[in-house]
């Protein structure tokens, strides 16, 4: 016989519908929503990881100046370094050899034409000819009928011949100097010498682009850069989101997310350079997840810059030059970053060396591991969702104490029900049984329905959060395991294990106790002693004092509610704030990065900008202690750290002293987020090689922007091992204009602040408002929950206050003021305690990611949220109302029922 | 009848400690047979309550024993008293406590799911004449119904003994009457043990043995040779 108690399952949660649904909606919002974020994140790491595969993703790319020979491609390829010494010298000397030809011929001819214009005049002179027209005249006819003769003689003098063989000697002499003077320049810069080289052997394809200028609205104004490949490459191939490739001249496949953007519909036709294309397909370039125009931007630029593709017809009929830019994939690629780094290393001495024996010129590197346009998604993607996951887990634990609560009362209110079964003869395990029946069913009926919808609706969602943010390929719904353990068995586990421990707690104790309603563990010996106030006041009080711990665990619930809205209100309150300060977050207006400090004659450069100031700076990685929180490109989970080495007066970063070689002042952002202080000795290390440095923390520098260091530049050169000369860029309070474009790097200045808030304010922005109503729409229904179980609780009571001849309004003030002046007052108090929780958790976040985010919330939000939490709790107040007002007066008088 | 089914030898018990220390059951000492009527009278706080509360193995004695069929409870652990109860107990209160949201069939089913030689629930239902109101929930019903509710409840389970603490307590005459014909009924047609406690001196004339408590002790163990039926009652 199957236990007839499980029959009132269904029907408890028929009559309290609406609470159970609460909850529901609550589990299934939350396993949804995160389970849906899991879903919609491994999807999008599939696809993107069988893009990878698929479109045939590069190793590397490089640019030349000049379309490269077969040749060259086939030597590139081989991985081997040329003998560059050899072609150096061998073209110097037939330059030189040229030269000293020339300049030997030249000088034989003077010596020819001297000796016989003297011959001749001597021969006058003899003569008695003085007529020096008649002598010219003479000199004129010896030199056409004899100086070919006269030149011959010369040459073949063994004279001759030794002076010219000691000339070219010394020529070739010239060049091997020269050569092996500035030969040792290269191998030093480039290491061309290692002799840990291994020759990289690549595959290298055509990928050919031309940059051109894009009109989208057809107004004449340039709106965007677009950079476009050809159709039929076979390296770095695009997946399509919508439409389809070009297959005419004048069709043209654009970047989804920047047709997004912009407003570019399939059908549309924009203007690119001089002519107009019809747009027949939006794409995701597989090397192009984000659209960062170069390597060095802070942030990919959505707006202003596009990739597309066209015919090769197409492709023809642009007027702009050609990139000669080659991709490549290793023959084996190698495992692990180090060893990328190495093979990348490697690939660029054959590439250097190549290029030089062929005369042309490489224009540009990058190695996939380090290009930011395929890496900063995924980085991005892989290592966001650690901080949702700890706030669904204390979601789960409230609503888990809510049943616990919920349950509790239950069974406080069977008591003689528990007791009559139990004294019947049912076990204490049956009784645990059938109470944890009811929050196991509703979790597992939340978890279910969470995750159809977290497979379904929120993982569209999910996924197209990631397409808002980055030019990502379609995906389709993979399965994953981490989203069902920490979406579905994790909160189920959480829920168990709460609900059995007050279960049993509460079942701990006899039939008899049960049967007469003597339920609690202790036992008050007298009553707590009330002031004089008024009756009405002092039962307040204790109503108050009788439901402690509901009141505890309201207490509880308008910390996490306030917790939610300080998390709702306070994100795009960053953000803004963020982009507000954005002037505090850069050292100067213009921070100039320079390719090197030396320009292409080795000349060092320099500016007539007065307030520049030239610093040194090298990239160097912290170690996180947080665990495997992230596995991002390059970084290895550490953080980066710019060390700079400036100027001891430095007029924007001043140090005031010499940080010596084992110190450093550490930035502000640096020291919040890694709570460091002055004294700390920190240790810093290369990303490729296997070198780390110590320095002691002597300070810190108000600067928000960046996870710095700063030493004085001397102590720099020599902690790195830098010439004297050397340096990195320049600060500036104003524009550079004397300094070729080639030479910079990159410039930083407050709108590349700018562009990072307001892109992720376009990314986010939307979600975010979304979920602050979703917050806000929780908060209701949690402190609905809350409210509901502390007029359940006392049911009996306020109807015994009913028969005794209490008004509903009296009752009301009796039960729902105390529980209004603990929402009033803990709002507050709450508020103060999920502001910090925020920042604390927060600062968890921001240690997953590189770099550093305060945590901010205006007045106007702060008192907001109070607001919200109190408005929502006026419409729950007025719910109570009723539900005061609606029980009957035979609660007080019946038995159980 | 076998003799000596139910054994209480030298009982104590007492609640409190100090000055506060009262004692409830002061060495009490009786026998009942299987099959037998058993009223414990007595008036409030007289132990009657307690010392059927500790027959049940919902508490237990200071000293002394109870044994049933030999087996003495206090030699039981938990799991064994739980066993024990679950076997061969039935139990009715003065508060019916029915689950409020399982109807009169569902209820009585509460008492048939425990044991192993259940009664038909159906005839239960017709012999308590609940047969029209099986899928009413018990707040549609009146307290002599919800106490017939109750009886069905422990006597489904065909228990060996049926505990009745004060069944009419809460109910009106004429109800009163009923619910004692039913007890009586299933005392005769199933052969179980009743034991009631009751205050209600006009009861003791429906049973074959009747003991009287005062101040912890037994200060009356009668065995009635001329019963009346519940019926017959009047008070």
């Amino acid at each position: 016989m199957r236990n007839p108690l499980i029959k009132r399952i269904p029907r408890e949660l028929k009559t309290e519908w609406h609470k159970y649904l609460v909850i529901i909606l609550f589990m299934v919002l939350m396993i949804g929503v995160i389970s849906g974020m899991y879903v919609g994140h491994d999807s999008m790491l599939a696809a993107i990881h069988a893009g990878w595969e698929k479109l045939k993703l590069e190793d590397g790319s490089f640019e030349l100046s000049h379309k490269a020979s077969q040749e060259l491609l086939s030597d590139i390829g081989s991985g081997e370094k040329a003998d560059v010494r050899a072609y150096l010298i061998e073209k110097g000397q037939k330059e030189a050899d040229k030269e000293v030809a020339k300049q030997i011929d030249e000088s034989l001819r003077d010596t020819v034409t001297k000796a016989i214009g003297e011959g001749v005049r001597a021969q006058c002179q003899a003569l008695g000819i003085t007529d020096e027209a008649l002598i010219s005249e003479q000199i004129d006819a010896a030199m056409q009928e004899g100086f070919d003769a006269a030149y011959e003689e010369a040459r073949a003098a063994e004279e001759f011949k030794d002076a010219e063989k000691e000339a070219y000697e010394k020529a070739h002499e010239e060049v091997t100097k020269k050569v092996d003077e500035k030969w040792g320049e290269t191998v030093d810069r480039y290491d061309l010498d290692n002799a840990d080289f291994v020759p990289q052997r690549v595959r290298i394809f055509e990928h050919f682009y031309r940059e051109e200028a894009e009109d989208y609205n057809k107004d004449g104004t340039e709106d965007a850069t677009v950079r476009i490949y050809m159709s039929n490459s076979d390296i770095d191939q695009a997946s399509f989101n919508e439409g389809r490739m070009p297959q005419k001249e004048n069709e043209i496949a654009i970047d989804r997310m920047h047709a997004e953007n912009v407003g570019i519909k399939i059908g549309d036709t924009i203007r690119i350079g001089e002519r107009d294309f019809q747009v027949v397909g939006l794409l995701s370039y597989v090397n192009y997840l984000t659209l960062h125009e170069s390597n060095t931007d802070l942030m990919f630029d959505a707006f202003g810059f596009d990739v597309a593709m066209v015919t090769p017809e197409g492709f023809r009929s642009l007027r702009t030059r050609v990139h000669y830019s080659y991709a490549f994939q290793y023959e084996k690629k190698p495992e692990g970053k180090e060893q990328l780094a190495d093979a990348s290393e490697n690939l660029l001495k054959a590439l250097i060396t190549q290029t030089l024996v062929y005369d042309n010129e490489i224009e540009d590197y990058l190695p996939e591991y380090l290009r930011q346009a395929s890496n900063f998604a995924v980085s991005d993607i892989e290592g966001d969702l650690t901080s949702t996951g700890i706030l669904c887990y204390i979601l789960i634990a409230v609503i888990a104490f809510i049943f616990a609560i919920t349950i509790s009362n239950t069974i406080d209110k069977e008591a003689s029900v528990i007791g009559t079964l139990r004294a019947s003869g049912y076990s204490r395990t049956e009784m645990v049984v059938h109470y944890m029946s009811m929050p196991v069913i509703v979790t597992l009926l939340g978890a279910l329905i969470g995750n159809v919808l977290g497979y379904t609706t929120f993982r569209d969602v999910a996924v197209n959060l990631y397409y808002q943010s980055y030019s990502l390929p379609a995906c389709s719904t993979v399965w994953s395991n981490v989203a069902l353990v920490k979406t579905t068995l994790i909160p189920l586990t959480l829920m168990f294990c709460i609900n059995l421990y007050v279960i049993i707690r509460k079942l701990q104790i006899s039939p008899l106790r049960f049967l007469r309603h003597d339920l609690k563990k202790t036992k008050k010996s007298r009553a707590m002693r009330l002031p004089r106030w008024s009756f009405l006041r002092r039962f307040r009080l204790r109503i108050l004092l009788q439901n402690m711990p509901n009141y505890l665990i309201l207490i509880f619930g308008v910390i996490f509610i306030e917790l939610m809205l300080c998390f709702a209100f306070g994100i795009p309150d960053s953000l803004d704030h963020y982009a507000d300060s954005a002037e505090d977050m850069i050292l100067s207006e213009y921070q100039y990065m320079l390719m090197d400090s030396t320009d292409a004659d080795g000349e060092i450069i320099t500016t007539s900008e007065k307030s520049a100031e030239p610093f040194c700076m090298t990239s160097l990685l912290f170690p996180k202690e947080t665990g495997g929180f992230r596995t991002g490109m390059g970084s290895g989970g550490d953080e980066s750290v710019s060390v700079y080495g400036l100027r001891k007066d430095s007029a924007y970063a001043p140090l005031g002293e010499k940080t010596g070689e084992d110190g450093v002042y550490l930035s502000s952002a640096f020291c919040k987020k890694f709570s460091l202080t002055k004294g700390d000795v920190i240790t810093l290390h290369e990303e490729y090689e296997n070198k780390s440095y110590t320095f002691r923390v002597k300070g810190s520098i108000e600067y928000d922007g960046g996870i710095a260091a700063f030493m004085d530049e001397e102590s720099f050169r020599k902690v790195f091992d830098k010439k004297e000369d050397e340096f990195s860029g320049f600060f500036s309070h104003h524009r550079i204009t004397d300094i070729d474009e080639q030479l910079i790097a990159t410039v930083i200045t407050k709108e590349d602040i700018v562009k990072v808030t307001n892109q992720l304010t376009h990314s986010i922005g939307g979600a975010l408002e979304v979920f602050k109503y979703v917050l806000i729409v929780l908060a209701a229904a949690l402190i609905y929950l809350l409210a509901k179980i502390i007029i359940e609780r006392n049911e009996h009571s306020i109807s015994m206050a009913k028969i005794l001849g209490f008004l509903n309004g009296e009752i009301s003030s009796l039960y729902i003021l105390p529980t209004a002046m603990i929402v009033v007052l803990f709002s507050l108090i709450s508020f103060g305690v999920g502001f910090c929780l925020m920042i604390w958790i927060f600062r968890v976040f921001v240690l997953q990611m590189d770099g550093y985010f305060s945590f901010f919330m205006s007045p106007s939000s702060m008192i907001l949220s109070i607001l919200y939490l109190l408005i929502g709790y006026t419409g729950v107040s007025l719910i109570d109302f009723f539900r005061i007002k609606r029980i009957p007066l035979d609660v007080a008088l019946k038995n159980i029922e | 009848m076998s003799e000596n089914f139910l054994q209480i030898k030298d009982l104590t018990k007492s609640f409190g400690s100090g000055q506060a220390r009262q004692e409830v059951l002061r060495g009490m000492d009786f026998t009942v047979k299987k099959g037998e009527f058993c009223v414990l009278l007595g008036p409030s706080g007289s132990g009657k309550s307690t010392l059927l509360n500790i027959i049940g193995g919902i508490d237990t004695p200071d000293g002394g024993y109870v044994s049933i069929n030999g087996d003495k409870l206090e030699e039981m652990n938990e799991r064994q008293l739980t066993l024990y109860r679950r076997k061969h107990l039935g139990y009715v209160f003065q508060m019916y406590n029915l689950i409020p949201n399982l109807n009169v069939k569902e209820n009585i089913e509460v008492g048939a799911y425990l044991s192993d030689k259940p009664l038909d629930v159906e005839e239960v239902l017709t012999t308590l004449g609940l047969s029209e109101h099986k899928y009413k929930y018990p707040n549609q019903l009146s307290g002599g119904q919800q106490q017939r509710v109750s009886i069905g409840r422990a006597v489904v389970k065909n228990p060996d003994i049926l505990m009745c603490d004060e069944p009419t307590g809460a109910l009106d005459y004429k109800t009163s009457k009923e619910i004692l014909a039913l007890i009586e009924d299933c005392n005769k047609k199933f052969g179980t043990t009743v034991i009631m406690v009751t205050h209600n001196e006009a009861i003791k004339y429906m049973a074959d043995h009747v003991i009287k408590l005062r101040d912890g002790v037994v200060r009356h163990n009668d065995l009635n040779t001329e019963k009346l039926t519940a019926l017959e009652l009047e008070w």
